[in-house]
């Protein structure tokens, strides 16, 4: 039936004047430029033939040699199974005739619109061209479901927009959070939005605040241009608050590798090109990342080009070696609101307690004792996200001795070691000695004999700049041996002490702390100390009690990893064939020439370059995948490519007119769908003739509404709804809802995913946990992106694993039980479940099938009530038992036939 | 459009490319992938020189500035150190099969062995997924979801990919799996691996629910065909058809899933053949067992994952394990294809993702030792599929370090895998992203050498 269609499409097309860039630009492209384009030199070929000089030059040679029998001659070559149809050729050769007229390429030209078209005029122009009429309006039933399911992710109800117009019906869901939530979730997949690190063990990390911002942006309808620069840029912004450089996290969702031994330049160069790649997909619609190695074969941009990019990305100061677990610097505090108002008051009472502390004049006996020491410093266990502090007086007899240890015999070995070598002072927190420690020694050298008072601190950030140390008092300038702790140093072992007097604290003191401890706290800070001691030692222990609820807050503060520039210059070297340790000449930021010449030097001016008019790929991208996701497919099918390589758009003048009224109307996402699901063109019937079918199976030409199975999130999200099960709370951390056992042990044999309980299990599938090495199995098995890359094409299959999942799987088990409980509470019965479910009322030879499913399960039930019981035991919510347990039964097994309909999981 | 004609359609939807290039060698592929990357040193790559060499430093004329990992490259000496275990030659073919391996050794001559094999990748998630998706990084299709997309199914009621795991007893926290590595990247999830577990359902959500009985669940579908039929008259949308065939493949897995798992009827010399551990569900010979069955019934790509060869440290001890674990089921599975007939038609691929160093990372005692990541050299061997039986391929210098003869890399393994299908591998392709991708990049080159 394909086939049949394309040959439609082609004899029409045959009738029209050649047009370069529909006709003959994919023809060159796919079939000539791999050798003949613009990395033709690498290859040592002189001929160009993406470029209309040589092409005019050489039209009698390209006739010749795309028709000649002879074989050897024959271009594209015959081993290269490239070769043209018949057809093909002659488009080919009549374009040749017409003197090879050239264009540039459509998607470079900046978009633009002719006065007083809308798209359904547009799309009835192309219609017609094909001698097709659109069809008749869906029922309101039908266009309120579907609706409700394109612009909030779950379906209208009964009776919900009663006395509304659908105008007035559609304005609603667009202000609802549940909007702002179903624009989110398609916009992690864009982000490649997870909760793990995604490389071998894949560790948790916390973004979800980013995710937070998304909602909220959505909610508040920020401006997408807006939208666009605070996540490339937000950092960059002049006075940047919080919630802007928590925007930035966008660039952060790349995957990190914890993985022990790798090369971290290696990584620090995916990491940076993962930015460019993503960028270039999301907002240029542009495969720029096939130049990482070499110029690009289709489109316009060389190597270079893609490494002036990178320049943009990789100057942020992380470490190629993310840690294995949580967030990797750069990151920042990002506190909700509530926890912004608690931290507010908690630094204002800190700040009235520190002014109660006046250096003083009081004298008396140094009785002062640190706070907070610990009682039973033995039995402390230190480990690599604790703060803790070690100090002691220690005259040590050798240069090479240990002072404090909580380490594995062998030298060398996993544990804490405090200790000297060759006359330093060092510090070893190490998991392996060589590559998963933190190793920091003094610069300075101990003398034997000699007595110190020897201290270090650790704030728990698995970094070699969160250790300090201090002899006698005083802190040290430590050269760093290994900074790379990705695993925890804990031994069973006890500490090891070779100093009389060992203090250990469970925080890390501060230099003045540090100081009274070795006694050596003079001018000023002495006069303190006494102070302290004495007179005002209450108003500093409410000063230690303070800091310390502080830090204990802020461990409970969420983070989020950011964009956070180092200030160094922006240069950045070819990798030559994208090689990390093989860099070439130097380059610094700009845009590829093909977007014109203007100098954009540095990530803030990129990020408004993105949206600019100058650009004329971001607003034709952006609407085009809002398009896909309203009628499953693009104008542009190939929402990742409007290169030459990608597809024709099916409309271009709809696609530019889209784009013009997006960014006249202030890039406003909220109007842009409103437009669109207002359009005669959106509220069609999906009904399909076989005619129509044959002729159009994608429903490119849209002589008909949309009609595609709902999402992963979607199925799921509203099976809960239906059901009444679904918690409705935005934003905040992940949950994990149910899921098979030993689907994470089974990869790993480390722990397993563990399910929440309550509430967690019901809400909206965009909080689910998602962990990138063994993503959610309803998710992936309805097609989910799986969040390892950026993914802007939706795709859609058909399976049987898909069927199990929906008739066998704890919650939609579950959802059924509930949805048959609201069925029998209903004086219509299963015809209320149906219309439920469908949206629409059932047709009497419906109805008949589904009261006689009813009346045999329920002859099944009552002779099996054991079968009933076990039925009605799915999920961890409780049946109503007030209902008979084989009525109940039956109508559960007839409500999950319901949401196993091929309709009840489809938008029609 | 009559149902029938629907029904048609939608079945073309669904096929794959679903034709050979030329005639196939093998209609199906039994993947042994030995996760962690085991060391050729004492297993398969006899090296007797070394053992006049014990605690030398490696030579910088051997080393030739390579990188290392991250995990030595800090080390200060890198002395050599020789196998612990004995090599003898096996069979007629003469094979070296080291002691650790007396089952194997037995059916050396059976055996394909490539001890040239070299990668790019010196850590375990790139290199894993290099050698399954011929890419380092995540997003591109397993080579299992190529051949699903390639050639189709043999049997209508099972997955054409199939993927089964169990975990080692030489290094029991080893190296963690991903469900990427049987992805289907940007090819249609329809292509994807199926994972059979051995823990709850062997296929996810396969089981009726408790409450539910195959009777119930018959009933259950007869309506919903029913239903689901009048919404196809109606609307026209053949999505319908297929969502129809699709349950009924459903249902027909829920008996054809738990009768291929059930390995109750299978004989006690069978599992004598696979060891004891062969019926302990989940374990590396189980899933040879199981391989056996899939492969019997028509599956096309089945891959078996076996974790723990990680041996950074404590070497000897655990390897000592962890080929226990193998070599019985291994041999057992070749020798039970080849009885059955199917070894000739069933290509059998046995290795890990890059080999071990020549040089000891950590502490070198009497009697411990251990070796870290080596991309440059390591053997995989292969069996039956019109392979050359009795082989062994390319040779690598006194170190086990660079290969001096015959280097075949990951993406000719592919290349040459895909051949013995009957699969051109510069012709197997998918566009996307303007790309016309393929399992071998552009690269690639059958090893005609191994072939029968």
């Amino acid at each position: 039936m394909r086939l049949v269609f394309f040959f439609a499409y082609a004899a029409s097309l045959a009738a029209q004047p050649i047009e370069f860039n529909r006709d003959i630009r994919p023809i060159l492209s796919d079939r000539c430029w791999t050798c003949h384009g613009s990395d033709a030199a690498a290859k040592g070929i002189r001929l160009r033939l993406d470029q209309p000089e040589p092409v005019a030059a050489a039209r009698q040679l390209i006739a010749e040699r795309i028709a000649t029998p002879n074989k050897a001659k024959r271009m594209p070559p015959v081993h290269t199974g490239a070769g043209l149809s018949a057809s093909e050729i002659a488009t080919l050769n009549r374009w040749v005739e017409a003197g090879a007229p050239w264009q540039k390429h459509w998607a470079y030209l900046p978009p633009q619109r002719a006065a007083g078209q809308s798209i359904d005029l547009l799309v009835r122009a192309r219609l017609a061209k094909e001698g097709l009429s659109p069809a008749p309006e869906a029922s309101r039933e039908t266009l309120l479901r579907r609706a409700s399911l394109d612009l909030t992710g779950l379906p209208a109800l009964p009776g919900e927009y009663d006395g509304m117009s659908y105008e007035q019906a559609v304005d609603r869901m667009l202000t609802t959070a549940r909007y702002a939530e179903r624009m989110t979730a398609k916009w992690l997949d864009a982000a490649r939005y997870a909760d793990s690190n995604g490389y071998q063990t894949d560790g948790e990390r916390q973004m979800w605040r980013w995710r937070d911002w998304v909602l909220n942006a959505f909610r508040s309808n920020k401006p997408f241009d807006q939208f666009v620069i605070e996540q490339m840029a937000g950092d960059l912004l002049p006075n940047a608050t919080l919630d802007q450089k928590i925007a930035t996290g966008f660039q952060r969702n790349h995957r990190g590798n914890g993985e022990g031994g790798i090369v971290p330049e290696e990584y620090l160069a995916e990491y940076a090109a993962d930015r460019v790649e993503t960028m270039s997909t999301v907002f240029l619609g542009s495969t720029i990342g096939c130049a990482r190695c070499h110029n690009h074969k289709y489109d316009p941009f060389a190597q270079k080009e893609f490494y002036q990019l990178y320049a943009y990305f990789h100057n942020i100061g992380e470490r190629g070696r993310y840690f294995k677990f949580g967030n990797t610097p750069p990151f920042i505090y990002a506190p909700t609101e509530p926890q912004q108002t608690k931290l507010a008051e908690i630094e204002a009472r800190l700040a009235a307690a520190e002014a109660r502390l006046r250096p003083g004049t009081a004298t008396g006996p140094l009785t002062w004792k640190p706070t907070l020491d610990l009682t039973a410093p033995e039995k402390y266990t230190p480990h690599y996200t604790a703060r803790f502090t070690i100090a002691t007086r220690f005259t040590p007899a050798a240069a090479t001795t240990n002072i404090v240890s909580k380490a594995l015999p062998e030298a060398e070995s996993a544990g804490l070691r405090f200790e000297m070598k060759d006359g330093r002072l060092q510090v070893n927190l190490v998991m392996r000695w060589l590559d998963d420690a933190l190793r920091v020694e003094t610069e300075r050298v101990l003398t034997p004999g000699q007595n110190y008072h020897l201290a270090f601190t650790y704030d728990g950030s698995k970094l070699a700049a969160g250790i300090k140390v201090y002899i006698d008092g005083k802190p040290e300038k430590l050269r760093v041996l290994v900074d790379e702790l990705n695993q925890d140093f804990l031994v069973k072992e006890p500490f090891t002490l070779n100093a009389p007097e060992v203090k250990i604290f469970s925080r890390a003191l501060p230099p003045l702390e540090v100081a009274f401890l070795a006694g050596t706290a003079n001018g000023p800070e002495a006069g303190r100390r006494q102070f302290l001691e004495t007179t005002e030692a209450k108003a500093w222990a409410e000063v230690v009690q303070i800091r310390r609820e502080r830090e204990t807050f802020l461990d409970n503060v969420p983070t989020v990893m950011v964009m956070q520039e180092t200030g160094k210059p922006l240069d950045a070297h070819v990798l030559i064939r994208g090689a990390y340790d093989r860099p070439g000449d130097k380059v610094s930021p700009g845009v590829p020439a093909i977007f014109g010449t203007k100098p954009i030097t540095n990530r803030l001016d990129l990020a408004r370059w993105l949206v600019s008019r100058e650009n004329p790929l971001t607003a034709r991208v952006t609407v085009n995948r809002f398009w896909q996701s309203l009628f499953g497919v693009g104008l542009v099918k190939t929402a990742e490519d409007f290169g030459a390589q990608g597809e024709w758009p099916s409309n271009p003048e709809l696609l530019d007119w889209l784009a013009v009224e997006f960014m006249d109307s202030g890039w406003d996402v909220r109007h842009l769908l409103k437009t669109i699901v207002l359009s005669q063109t959106y509220r069609q019937s999906s009904q399909v003739s076989p005619e129509l079918l044959a002729r159009d199976p994608e429903n490119r030409l849209l002589a008909r509404g949309p009609r595609f199975r709902l999402d992963a999130g979607a199925v799921r999200d509203q099976a809960l709804y239906l059901s009444g099960l679904l918690v409705e709370r935005v934003g905040g951390p992940a949950v994990k809802p149910y899921q098979p056992a030993g689907l994470w042990k089974e990869l790993s044999g480390g722990a397993d995913y563990v399910p929440d309980s309550g509430e967690a299990l019901y809400r909206r599938s965009l909080y689910t946990f998602w962990k990138r090495t063994s993503p959610p199995p309803t998710m992936a098995n309805f097609d989910a992106a799986g969040r390892e890359t950026c993914t802007v094409r939706e795709s859609r299959t058909n399976t049987p694993l898909q069927a199990l999942n929906l008739m066998n799987d704890v919650t939609f088990l579950e959802a059924a039980r509930h949805l048959a409980e609201k069925i029998m509470a209903h004086p219509a019965g299963l015809a209320y479940g149906f219309r439920l479910v469908t949206g629409r009322a059932a047709t009497a030879d419906e109805l008949t099938v589904l009261l006689n499913a009813l009346e045999r399960h329920r002859a099944t039930y009552e002779k099996d009530e054991l079968a009933a019981r076990n039925l009605l035991a799915h999920g961890d919510s409780r049946r109503n038992t007030e209902l008979s347990v084989a009525d109940l039964a039956a109508h559960t097994l007839v409500a999950s036939l319901l949401l196993n309909l091929d309709e009840g999981i489809t938008k029609e | 459009m009559k149902r029938r004609d629907f029904l048609s359609a939608a079945a073309v939807a669904t096929l794959a490319r679903g034709a050979t290039d030329f005639a196939p060698k093998a209609k199906r592929v039994i993947y042994l992938f030995q996760s962690g990357a085991p060391s050729q040193l004492e297993t398969f790559d006899y090296k007797p020189a070394l053992e006049r060499m014990r605690g030398v430093e490696l030579p910088d004329s051997v080393r030739q500035g390579q990188r290392l990992t991250g995990m030595t490259a800090t080390q200060t000496s890198f002395p050599l150190v020789p196998s612990q275990f004995a090599f003898k030659q096996r069979g007629q073919s003469g094979a070296w099969v080291s002691d650790l391996m007396p089952h194997i050794a037995k059916v050396a001559d059976r055996l394909c062995f490539i001890k040239s094999l070299h990668t790019e990748a010196i850590n375990h998630d790139p290199a894993v997924t290099f050698f399954q998706t011929g890419f380092q990084l995540a997003g591109r299709p397993s080579i299992g979801s190529w051949i699903s997309y390639g050639l189709g199914s043999e049997n209508k009621d099972l997955p054409a990919f199939v993927v089964m795991i169990s975990q080692g007893t030489g290094n029991i926290a080893d190296q963690p799996l991903y469900d990427r590595l049987w992805g289907s990247g940007f090819l249609p999830t329809r292509y994807q691996g199926v994972k059979f577990r051995s823990q709850g359902d062997p296929v996810l959500f396969l089981k009726n629910p408790e409450g539910v009985t195959a009777a119930t669940r018959r009933s259950y579908l007869d309506d919903l065909a029913k239903l689901n039929t009048f919404k196809l008259n109606e609307t026209g949308d053949p999505e319908i058809a297929t969502r129809i065939a699709q349950y009924e493949m459903a249902f027909r897995m829920q008996t054809s899933v738990p009768e291929l798992t059930d390995l109750s009827k299978e004989p006690d010399h069978v599992f004598a053949r696979y060891g004891p551990e062969s019926r302990t569900p989940g374990s590396y010979a189980a899933n040879c067992l199981l391989a056996r069955r899939l492969a019997e019934r028509g599956v096309r790509f089945i891959q078996l994952f076996h974790r723990g060869w990680d041996q950074h440290n404590h070497l000897p001890a655990q390897i000592v394990n962890q080929c226990r674990d193998v070599d019985q089921p291994t041999a057992g599975l070749i020798e039970d294809l080849a009885e059955r007939g199917l070894l000739e038609d069933t290509l059998v691929v046995w290795g890990g993702e890059f080999g071990r160093t020549v040089y000891c990372q950590g502490k070198m005692t009497a009697d411990d030792y251990g070796r870290d990541h080596h991309p440059r050299c390591f053997t995989v061997f292969m069996a039956g599929g019109g392979v050359k039986p009795g082989f062994s391929f390319g040779e690598t210098d006194d170190f086990s370090y660079n290969i001096v003869k015959d280097p075949v890399h990951v993406h000719d393994l592919h290349a040459t895998i895909l051949h013995q299908l009957g699969v051109d591998h510069t012709k197997l392709t998918f566009k996307f992203q303007g790309r016309h991708f393929r399992l071998t990049d552009v690269h690639g080159n059958v090893v005609r050498s191994v072939l029968a």
